[in-house]
């Protein structure tokens, strides 16, 4: 799910009193890799992602499939789709080069995440995106949309307990109505008119109110 | 981890592996006391890539190979030994790979037989069979010394052992001995420190020479 938001001060301190967990640094190097043009039955795409807030940076390889379709699909409020991840030692770019993949993109995630349990093992991330100027110059990262962040709500699901956890889902998104409104990926829902009120409720009190 | 020498059963000029020798080594290694305690079982798969009609695989590596180990069974390994890379992953690089749809598993060879545990070392002997096979391509043995981690201190250690070895199998003439070839480590740029990924280099190096040796076999035949 994903929205756009500018107030990450109010919404930081909503989620860490429904969530009751503190939140996790995020910094997350994000390079999309395809293959090549001689390889492969079929178009793929593969993410390398470093975890570049440890002292010592960590690698997962993650592929993202597609979406489910059909009328169960429409039905439920939340994208559902297979996703692999597999940790991996450093060298994991120099594999994938050398397996015929090319760089497509690459980017930096700058942010902040929250993992819990309420009805599923939700993590919420809150991050903005920024592009490299130069390669892998993630120190001199620049942001994509300034002044917007990203939200989104995630939770991982089997084929037999995914309309579960999609209610879970769905169900922690509205705690989160006041400030903003979640939306499958490519939907945009626009900015919530009681954000501003709501923002400013939460940064007076820290949270103690009841929204 | 401890550090661990893996070998190969080298033939004789003129000769092959078979089911006889491997008996023979089992033998020897429970003369010399070593104690039987279970089975293992290593997998290493070639990949090939998956190309577009027409196209042909010149810049693509021809010697990518997946290993899964028995000591780190949630874990996988790919090496490249042209290329000098080997990766450790999640075994869910599998599933990654599969659905990626751009190389795909040419064959398999298991690495399988018996441990025996022998004083400080852990031996292990195996025969190399393709999966859903019985075909005997070679004989593997793991020399592992539990005490110590580091490559360059035990190298004497290894040494002495195995000369030991070698005279206690050579008592039964057997027509070829086994062989250690050591992988440049450095190359790959893996420390002194014993790992995995070291296994799973000198797995891919065992792999070269048993399809070198059947090579030289098949030249001579013909």
């Amino acid at each position: 799910m994903v929205f756009v938001l500018q107030h990450v001060e109010a919404l930081e301190i909503l989620l860490q009193g429904l969530c009751g967990v503190h939140r996790e640094r995020l910094r997350v190097h994000e390079i999309c890799l395809k293959n090549g043009p001689n390889l492969g039955n079929v178009a793929s795409e593969v993410r390398l992602l470093c975890d570049i807030e440890q002292p010592e940076p960590t690698w997962t390889v993650k592929h993202v499939g597609g979406a489910m379709r059909g009328a169960g699909a429409e039905q439920i409020s939340v994208l559902v789709r297979t996703m692999v991840e597999s940790k991996a030692s450093k060298n994991v770019l120099r594999l994938f080069y050398a397996l015929g993949y090319k760089l497509d993109h690459e980017l930096l995630r700058v942010g902040f995440a929250f993992h819990f349990q309420r009805g599923a093992q939700i993590t919420v991330t809150v991050s903005s995106v920024n592009k490299m100027l130069k390669l892998h110059a993630t120190d001199e990262a620049v942001p994509v949309t300034p002044g917007i962040q990203l939200v989104e709500v995630t939770a991982p699901a089997s084929s037999e307990t995914y309309s579960e956890v999609a209610a879970a889902v769905s169900s922690f998104c509205e705690y989160l109505a006041p400030l903003l409104h979640l939306s499958k990926p490519g939907v945009s829902t626009g900015v919530v008119p009681t954000a501003a009120a709501a923002a400013a409720s939460l940064m007076s009190d820290g949270g103690g109110t009841t929204l | 981890m401890p550090i661990k020498w893996v070998l190969h059963w080298q033939p004789n000029a003129g000769t092959s592996v078979n089911s006889q020798i491997l008996n023979e080594v089992s033998q020897c290694i429970e003369g010399i006391n070593g104690t039987k305690d279970g089975r293992w079982k290593a997998t290493l798969t070639f990949y090939k890539p998956m190309l577009r009609e027409h196209s042909v695989a010149a810049d693509l590596p021809r010697d990518f190979l997946g290993i899964s180990l028995p000591e780190q069974p949630n874990k996988y390994f790919f090496v490249i030994r042209a290329q000098r890379i080997v990766l450790e992953a999640d075994s869910s690089i599998q599933t990654i790979m599969e659905k990626l749809q751009s190389y795909k598993s040419r064959v398999s060879l298991n690495f399988e037989g018996f441990q025996y545990q022998l004083g400080d070392f852990q031996l292990r002997v195996g025969k190399v069979v393709p999966t859903h096979s019985e075909n005997l391509r070679g004989i593997v043995m793991e020399v592992e010394y539990l005490p110590l981690s580091s490559i360059e201190k035990s190298r004497q250690i290894f040494e002495e052992f195995l000369e030991i070895w070698q005279e206690a199998l050579s008592k039964r003439s057997l027509p070829g001995h086994f062989m250690h070839m050591e992988p440049n480590f450095t190359e790959y740029g893996l420390p002194d420190h014993y790992s995995s990924q070291h296994t799973a280099i000198q797995y891919a190096t065992v792999m070269a020479q048993l399809i070198a040796s059947v090579q030289s076999v098949q030249t001579m035949r013909n």
